[in-house]
């Protein structure tokens, strides 16, 4: 029974992992970028849930204000720093997203200090007994959604007109200017996509888990080893890889402790970096 | 014999961009390599400079079984190459660019500058030896590129496309360094589009199209060969070519 | 102001630093400010030698300088009867082996990616180191308290300290410098400039990019090793955290990644200002600290790229036209 609570857990932890790393992954796959503040946007999405507590709206409208919030900041953000950097050299491109992982952390522990919060009750609380075992229902509700909206982008991006847009400036920038898409323009949506899915992610994550401004660097290590495995660029790669990595997680925890789920998270992570860093589903 | 290709071959996927290429080039000769676009004279050069590996056949230079080589162990043997767009390190010198070839036969900063030095006199650079690269128009670049690997010391030298672009002024001046070039007694297989340059240099020419060697000759003969004429026309009228890659 | 003479009027004015501030009130203080200041000069000059020269953005760097901090002070620890320094080279060995290792793998993985490789690489031995006793876990480990001979490094005064740092930082720059004239740096600079172009010419990309990074691990190390002495004591926060990583990257490229003074001049301004707001801010300093680090590198990767000499050398350029 503890066995299926573990695997419950990680599925629906690893449905939230998969949606924010679908976000990661789409840049990198676009753009050959990895956005070093991905974990500081999921961190965002959680404190646009806070906020919308303090204005006393209800949980139905985290996700939305997490979505619209972050996809502004992720087109703000391609405009304002990336689109510059791209042309320059390799070290700007790197500190540019390491700078704002650093003023976006930064800025958050100065506003909303170094505490960990939860959100306050609402119809969320509480769990639900199926079949033996217990889920919140909160829980349940973050992976079930996070799953959906995994799966939603993954088939945005595959049966969409728009999606199709995207894909071929990330298969061939200058094919798809000759066809008439504007890259910079499908670059900053993507952006905006991304960075989306990162702040609504954290949004069902705040109504389960505690949170504070420093988790931003552990969601972000976490959305690297999800790309990694799913492979470079690939939605569907990251999408099986998150549950893989929210059942590993899980199960690492519950036999080894908190403490080693860590070690053995990241000692994964570097197997696949230097075994098979293509990942599963990418091509390198 | 000092370079020996035994039906090459270089398929992408299903797309076959060269098949059963062999050539033989012996040690002083210069050779020429012509046909239309698209047809698989650069992706010979990449095979035998070692920047592609080749799904079939194999190289031999200098009497060693190459193929299996990158691209700097080939630089060691002393096979080198020129690319149709010059890759110059832009932020570096004129000097600098030429001494990283040097480098390769002289572990001595001092030594890598004379060489260096050298070159730059050989190709006409040598006024402009502190520049940045990237200061340089079009057919200076190309000259660059030449020197470059001129100070890697190759036996074996493959010009791609080296005079694309040039105003004819230009070409006879390019022309003049390819004679000064081979007067040194490197070998050399050239490929070209202008017509004129393979006449004038070259003692030998062979003719690809569609991934294949369809003629091999002097070329004055090559040139009036019907096969020849056909493969050029007929890539003129007919379906498009395929996309180069 | 001759280009030759100004390193001659630097060096200069930080021989003489300590002193010229000793009549002060808060002497103590800048000479303290000072010797951090030196020992995040060689750190950043250190990567530079991998991350600016050889374009090997590493952000995993705490990995070198935390074998560099643990070494000695483990060795201590086992054998108090050894002072620390012993430590130093073995710290400098073992880093150089971990850079053997990681970059044989690393290098095969392209820009952005490599960075990543180094974060995961170097946050994993932070776990590991975390939760391993024998050095410390997560408390840390601690050097002799008080000192039984020179060799200890142990010293009431900054003093003593600075002007050892400043003697490894001009060893360190002047290896550097030996280097940017050699085969060694032209190929560095070739690889970076255009990694297919150098191979063509036979440039061994892995084997030179992999001498980088040992080099520069083996100076990461000695400056973690300093650390260690000053201090006295590293946990992993301290010795591998990967603020350690970035504040060495930023220093460099504030100044200037892959320039021989650009990582001090970065020194020169971010370790004051560092200070300045810790003081000024208090408690809540450090924090408001990083978010200065934030926007300057944000600012930095988005205007200026190459750093403060960079902007330098166009400015007097312009001066120069207009004159």
């Amino acid at each position: 029974m503890i066995l299926l609570q573990v695997l419950v857990g990680g599925l629906l932890l690893g449905a939230v992992y998969a949606l924010f790393a679908s976000g990661l992954t789409l840049i990198w796959g676009m753009m050959n970028f990895i956005n070093f503040a991905h974990g500081e946007f999921v961190m965002l999405g959680m404190y646009v849930a806070l906020v919308m507590t303090w204005i006393h709206a209800g949980p139905a409208a985290f996700g939305p204000a997490a979505t619209v919030a972050l996809f502004l900041l992720g087109v703000l953000v391609y405009l304002g720093l990336i689109k510059h950097v791209m042309r320059g050299p390799m070290l700007s491109q790197i500190l540019s997203t390491f700078g704002l992982a650093l003023l976006l952390r930064y800025s958050a522990f100065a506003y909303f200090k170094s505490d960990f919060r939860t959100l306050p009750d609402s119809w969320l609380t509480g769990t639900l007994g199926v079949g033996g075992i217990y889920i919140g229902k909160a829980q349940l509700l973050a992976g079930a959604i996070a799953g959906l909206l995994a799966l939603g982008m993954h088939l945005l991006l595959t049966r969409s007109a728009l999606g199709s847009r995207l894909l071929a400036v990330a298969e061939d920038r200058s094919a798809a200017m000759l066809m008439g898409i504007r890259p910079d323009r499908m670059q900053a949506l993507a952006w905006g996509l991304s960075a989306a899915s990162a702040g609504i992610a954290g949004a069902l994550l705040a109504t389960v888990y505690p949170f504070s401004p420093e988790v931003g660097q552990t969601f972000a290590l976490t959305a690297f080893v999800v790309v990694a495995l799913g492979g470079f660029g690939s939605v569907p790669g990251a999408m099986i890889a998150g549950i893989a990595i929210g059942l590993i997680e899980q199960a690492a925890a519950y036999s080894l402790g908190p403490i080693y789920k860590d070690v053995v998270v990241y000692g994964l992570f570097v197997a696949i970096l230097w075994v098979r860093p293509q990942g599963l589903l990418g091509k390198l | 014999m000092l370079l020996e290709t035994q039906d090459v071959s270089k398929a992408f996927g299903g797309f076959v961009a060269l098949a059963e290429a062999s050539l033989a080039v012996e040690a002083g000769e210069i050779v020429g390599l012509i046909g239309p676009n698209g047809a698989g004279k650069s992706t010979f050069f990449n095979c035998i400079a070692g920047d592609l590996a080749p799904s079939g056949g194999r190289i031999r230079f200098d009497g060693v079984d190459v193929t299996e080589e990158p691209p700097e162990a080939r630089a060691l043997r002393g096979i080198g190459r020129t690319f149709q767009v010059p890759a110059t390190f832009e932020d570096m010198s004129i000097l600098e660019n030429v001494m990283v070839g040097a480098f390769l036969r002289h572990s001595q900063a001092r030594d890598a500058r004379t060489k260096a030095v050298e070159v730059l006199r050989l190709t006409g650079l040598e006024a402009q030896a502190r520049q940045p690269a990237r200061t340089l128009g079009t057919p200076g670049r190309k000259r660059l590129e030449i020197a470059r690997v001129l100070a890697t010391e190759p036996k074996l030298l493959l010009l791609d496309e080296a005079l694309a672009g040039l105003t004819p002024a230009e070409i006879q001046s390019a022309i003049a360094l390819v004679r000064k070039i081979h007067a040194l007694g490197i070998t050399i297989v050239i490929v070209e589009h202008i017509m004129e340059v393979i006449l004038t240099l070259t003692a030998r020419v062979l003719v690809f199209n569609q991934g294949r060697t369809i003629a091999q000759g002097r070329p004055q003969e090559v040139v009036s060969d019907p096969k020849v004429i056909e493969a050029y026309l007929g890539h003129q009228h007919g379906a498009r070519g395929r996309r180069r890659r | 102001m001759s280009a030759r003479w100004t390193p001659i009027a630097l060096w200069a004015a930080l021989l003489l630093f300590p002193i010229a501030v000793s009549t002060t009130d808060s002497a103590a203080f800048y000479q303290d400010v000072g010797a951090n200041l030196i020992l995040a000069a060689i750190a950043a000059s250190a990567w530079n030698i991998v991350g600016g020269y050889a374009g090997q953005v590493s952000v995993g760097h705490a990995i070198f300088f935390g074998a560099g901090a643990y070494v000695p002070l483990v060795i201590y620890n086992l054998w108090p009867a050894l002072p620390p320094l012993v430590g130093l080279p073995l710290g400098v060995v073992v880093a150089v082996l971990i850079a053997a290792g990681i970059g044989v793998p690393s290098f095969r993985l392209q820009g952005h990616y490599f960075s990543m490789a180094t974060i995961a690489v170097a946050e994993l031995v932070r776990l590991v180191v975390s939760n391993w006793d024998l050095l410390g876990a997560a408390i840390g480990i601690q050097g002799p308290a008080t000192p039984r001979g020179w060799w200890d490094l142990i010293f009431r005064s900054s003093v003593p300290y600075y002007y050892i740092f400043l003697g490894v930082l001009a060893l360190t720059l002047a290896i550097t410098s030996g280097m940017e004239r050699s085969r060694f740096g032209y190929y560095l600079r070739a690889i970076r400039a255009g990694e297919r172009a150098a191979r063509r010419l036979g440039v061994p990309v892995r084997r030179t990019q992999l001498k980088a990074l040992m080099l520069s691990a083996a100076h990461t190390a000695t400056a973690g090793s300093l650390y260690a002495f000053k201090l006295g004591f590293v946990n992993p926060e301290s010795g591998l955290g990967i603020l350690v990583s970035v504040q060495m990257i930023i220093v460099a490229a504030l100044g200037g990644a892959g320039t021989l003074y650009g990582p001090l001049i970065g020194a020169l301004i971010l370790i004051p200002l560092q200070s300045a707001t810790n003081t000024w801010f208090g408690g809540g300093g450090s924090g408001l600290t990083f978010i200065l680090y934030g926007g300057i590198i944000v600012i930095l990767a988005r205007f200026e790229p190459g750093g403060l000499l960079e902007l330098w050398r166009r400015l007097s350029a312009r001066v120069a036209r207009a004159a």
